[in-house]
């Protein structure tokens, strides 16, 4: 989110003004990053009914702990951090209910998914393929660990680049590809393994 | 190269373009080929899940939000002020407690404490039983009242 000068000293002196107790300017900070905290939620989480709530307590958090923020990294960036962080805890609770959704996939989507398997690479896709393609997906995200599907949602989903998503998590960029290699090799391994067992 | 190496280069490219050892290996071997095959599948995966577009903050998210932190504000404000006020009972109910029972385990009488503050303390029955006898000298001494007429 590129921003001009004169609107970086203006959000400085709003986060000023929220740290002195300031709620009403707090409320020109959620309208101006809302929306990007509702993308990395859905995508980190992938629930549309659970986002608006989890946004609020995200913005809960950012309230209290704002008179910490001491403008070294940008706000955006610190913002996002809170949110990877909730969603994080948020999808440790949920584990269980996530394998579980897994193991409820019909016989009739992984038929349709063996289908998809077969096909060459999906270029042309029309729009029930990508449903199916994206439902594939998000089930593999959905059993992969917090940890993966953090740095793939970021990397792939909200297109950070690894300086950005180095400097999100508090990692060293040859960390953070490391681990992003190792999610991704992991995820294949788990998509081979799933094969092999169906 | 063997599986092992063309695995972790189609996972480091996430299914791009292979040098041509690499595309050779493919090309006879079936696990690579399927593996290099899911790496391409996964990334088209996410590119349209990343097309998915995030659900839009409802309208007047905002001011709901502040709404929600100002009302929880006036709550902790009213919590802290209950919170200083019950600690406050609480200290002055230990304190009371402890002058009692500090009164009722202290003697009641000698340097420290004399007949006043054992009045004061409603021991005033058991402190008279030790007190000496102020009329007639030693404890013990017996005093009648005499009752009959006096010689002239």
């Amino acid at each position: 989110m590129a921003i001009s000068e004169s609107e970086i000293t203006r959000e400085i002196e709003c986060i000023q003004r929220v740290q002195q107790g300031d709620g009403e300017a707090f409320g020109l900070l959620v309208e101006r990053y809302q929306q990007r905290i509702f993308s990395i939620v859905f995508h980190l989480v992938r629930r549309r009914d659970e986002v608006e709530d989890l946004a609020q307590e995200i913005f809960f958090k950012a309230f209290r702990a704002i008179r910490s923020y001491n403008f070294q990294s940008s706000f955006a960036t610190w913002l996002s951090r809170i949110a990877v962080n909730h969603c994080y805890d948020y999808l440790r609770k949920v584990r269980a209910s996530r394998l579980s959704y897994y193991s409820e996939m019909t016989e009739e989507s992984s038929r349709e998914l063996e289908r998809k398997l077969e096909s060459p690479e999906a270029g042309g896709l029309d729009h029930g393929e990508k449903i199916t393609l994206r439902d594939f997906v998000g089930r593999l995200l959905a059993r992969a660990p917090e940890d993966d599907r953090v740095i793939l949602t970021l990397k792939e989903l909200e297109d950070f680049s690894v300086e950005e998503i180095a400097e999100l998590l508090k990692l060293k960029s040859s960390t953070v590809k490391v681990r992003l290699h190792r999610a991704r090799k992991r995820m294949l391994g788990d998509l081979e393994r799933w094969r092999q067992e169906g | 190269m063997d599986c092992k190496q063309i695995r972790g280069l189609v996972s480091e490219l996430w299914g791009g373009e292979l040098s041509a050892e690499a595309q050779e290996h493919v090309s006879k071997c079936a696990g690579c080929e399927v593996f290099l095959r899911d790496a391409r599948l996964v990334r088209a995966g996410f590119r349209a899940l990343a097309e998915e577009a995030a659900p839009e903050a409802s309208l007047g998210f905002a001011s709901r939000v502040v709404r929600r932190l100002q009302g929880w504000e006036e709550k902790a404000a009213r919590g802290e002020f209950f919170e200083a006020v019950g600690r406050r009972f609480i200290y002055a109910t230990l304190a009371l407690t402890l002058a009692l029972l500090l009164s009722m385990v202290l003697p009641t009488s000698g340097p420290v404490r004399g007949v006043g503050s054992a009045d004061f303390l409603g021991l005033q029955a058991d402190s008279q039983s030790l007190q000496p006898d102020v009329i007639g000298g030693d404890i013990g001494d017996s005093h009648e009242l005499y009752t009959g007429r006096l010689p002239d």
